[in-house]
């Protein structure tokens, strides 16, 4: 796959997880992110790998748990109904530790919504849409390069921090389709065998054991613990965000992350061309998410506000607001349903939110 | 869009033209562009349907109040069922290609799968003078090379049980087209079109990437193309030279 393609998100997703190692990729179709499916089921054979059509997402996640227990990359990809069925098995891969990459192509909610783009499953991915003390690491590409270097990045951060990663999209980073290309790259470096938890067969050494399961609530307590010191490390390590057009002339800054950021980045194209200076933060790690670059960028004096932008009714903006602890009023405009705001819905809000004419 | 002499424009007779490839590869930008071509070279009625049942998103169905403005019949599912991805094929559809007159352009799915849908109107189809294209561009990967071209032409004839009758060349990377990206799709569709003997009908070429190229180095009609299917943050970015 050398030079640039032309790529569907969703098909350039499924071509990253084979660059990332992945031969063994499990999931059930739902739109708009049934292109990694179809893209895989001819392309991983390919490569020596195999597709397995669940019979649901619940046995999707179920699946998942077996086969990253061997040590072995593995994902699946779906969309927001397909995601919330998977919620169990991502808790309990969460409390065995296990490295895993699950993709939600985001489309409209609750139930069964629609099938065009929303930002809705915000909380699910960034506050546990599953039981007890866990926590997924969230990435959230704007483009489709993007969605492949953030993907193979996943796998990395799994297996670093043998812990589920979740990429999320909303359907438009899936359908869209761009200039792509990929890196080349060798996973030998990630052999099972050489792991110490991996149920790679117990032949001349001990049995290992991957569970959830801790009767003993000084064990549970104990595993939590180690979970949380786990996410603390990300917190330090692994945040992710991107500034667009950010300067001391900003009057306003605003928040969006996704391709949501991308309609805000032409906005602020237009509005400078007016004369109205305004920058863009854009987290790409929802979790961990950028709490002290926020509250710095916040404090700046120039900055008036913060706008948060988001194709949903407002989820991202309670993050927002609790990082800028006060220092500025957060506001907040979004559609929600598979309505995409527009860049001259987004200029008009700028200019009603700094007191400018329409 | 049809004013340059040094420009050989594409010559389609035949009243109903099908625009058929693989995923991807450009099929709803050439059948919107084509409908507008027919317009615009003195066409009175021209139908474009929106025979798309496997993509959800930037179906041709997003460029109706585009194509009714200029006087296009636009044959696309109405109500909740415009947004849907069920597939839903129209009654009015064979009624469409059999009874409508002037120009009838079909936006047909992707791959074998998404050409399945034109596949049950085969016996409609074939009782019409017909053209069915398939859509090549060359930074796909299912239209890669000659053999994977080669292979979706088979795939789609058995699915559609109809055979192709011409070509043309798409080979873009969206607003990264260059001329490289061009004579590269150019090379492979006239080795595909040498191969399966079917003839190039024309190449599509995106309006602001014309004005830079000299024409003569393409030896087949070229259609000049202008985006339809924006992305939002495109919106207000006009891409017509």
């Amino acid at each position: 796959m050398a030079g640039k393609k032309l790529m569907k998100g969703n098909e350039a997703i499924g071509e990253a997880a084979i660059c990332a190692g992945v031969r063994h990729y499990f999931a059930y179709p739902i739109t708009p992110q049934s292109e990694v499916a179809e893209y895989l089921c001819w392309r991983l054979p390919e490569v020596g790998g195999a597709f397995v059509q669940a019979e649901s997402e619940v046995a999707v996640g179920n699946m998942l748990f077996g086969a990253a227990s061997t040590g072995l990359r593995t994902f699946t990809s779906s969309s927001s109904p397909g995601i919330s069925l998977m919620q169990e098995a991502i808790s309990y891969m969460a409390g065995a530790h296990l490295p895993v990459v699950l993709v939600n192509i985001i489309r409209g909610g609750p139930g069964l919504g629609g099938i065009l783009p929303a930002q809705g499953d915000y909380f699910q991915a960034v506050k546990g849409g599953g039981h007890g003390d866990y926590r997924v690491g969230v990435l959230a590409p704007s483009s489709v390069q993007e969605a492949v270097d953030l993907m193979i990045l996943a796998f990395d951060l799994a297996d670093k921090y043998r812990n589920p990663m979740m990429l999320i999209g909303d359907g438009m980073v899936g359908q869209i389709m761009e200039s792509v290309e990929f890196p080349e790259t060798n996973r030998e470096d990630n052999d099972p065998i050489k792991s110490d938890w991996a149920l790679t067969g117990a032949l001349n050494r001990k049995p290992r054991v991957v569970k959830s399961l801790f009767l003993n609530p000084d064990l549970l307590e104990e595993n939590c613990l180690l979970l949380e010191e786990k996410y603390k490390r990300m917190k330090e390590n692994e945040i992710r965000y991107e500034l667009y057009k950010v300067s001391d002339k900003n009057r306003l800054l605003i928040a969006a992350f996704g391709t949501m950021a991308r309609i805000c980045q032409t906005a602020i194209d237009e509005l400078e061309r007016e004369g109205v200076s305004v920058g863009l933060f854009r987290p790409i790690s929802l979790f961990p998410f950028p709490e002290k670059e926020i509250y710095a960028e916040a404090g700046k004096k120039n900055i008036e506000k913060i706008l948060t932008i988001e194709m949903s009714v407002g989820q991202m903006v309670e993050d927002i607001e609790r990082c800028v602890k006060g220092r500025k009023p957060v506001e907040f405009f979004g559609h929600t349903g598979g309505i995409v705001p527009t860049p001259n819905e987004v200029k008009d809000k700028v200019r009603e939110s700094l007191g400018l004419k329409k | 869009m049809v004013n340059r002499p040094d420009v050989r424009y594409p010559v389609i007779s035949k009243r109903v033209v099908a625009i058929v490839g693989g995923f991807g590869s450009g099929k709803t930008e050439i059948s919107v562009n084509l409908a507008k071509y027919f317009v615009f070279t003195g066409h009175s009625r021209v139908t474009i349907i929106d025979l798309d049942l496997v993509n959800p998103y930037f179906r041709s169905r997003e460029a109706k109040a585009e194509m009714e403005a200029l006087g296009i019949r636009a044959v696309v599912p109405e109500g909740g069922n415009f947004y849907a991805d069920l597939p839903i094929l129209l009654p009015e559809i064979k009624g469409a290609i059999e009874k409508s007159e002037g120009k009838v352009i079909l936006d047909v799915g992707g791959d074998a799968q998404g050409t399945r849908a034109l596949g049950s109107l085969s016996e409609a189809f074939n009782r019409q003078d017909y053209e069915m294209l398939m859509v090549l561009n060359s930074r796909r990967p299912q239209t890669a090379d000659v053999g994977r071209s080669i292979q979706t032409i088979e795939r789609i004839e058995q699915s559609a049980r109809l055979r192709f009758t011409g070509l043309v060349s798409n080979s873009h990377m969206i607003e990264e087209t260059d001329p490289d990206v061009l004579n590269e799709g150019y090379e492979l569709s006239r080795e595909v079109s040498r191969k399966r003997g079917l003839p190039l009908v024309f190449i599509s070429v995106k309006s602001d990437v014309l004005s830079r190229i000299d024409t003569a180095i393409f030896d087949c009609p070229i259609l000049p193309l202008t985006r339809s299917m924006l992305k939002p943050w495109e919106q207000n970015k006009s891409t017509e030279s």
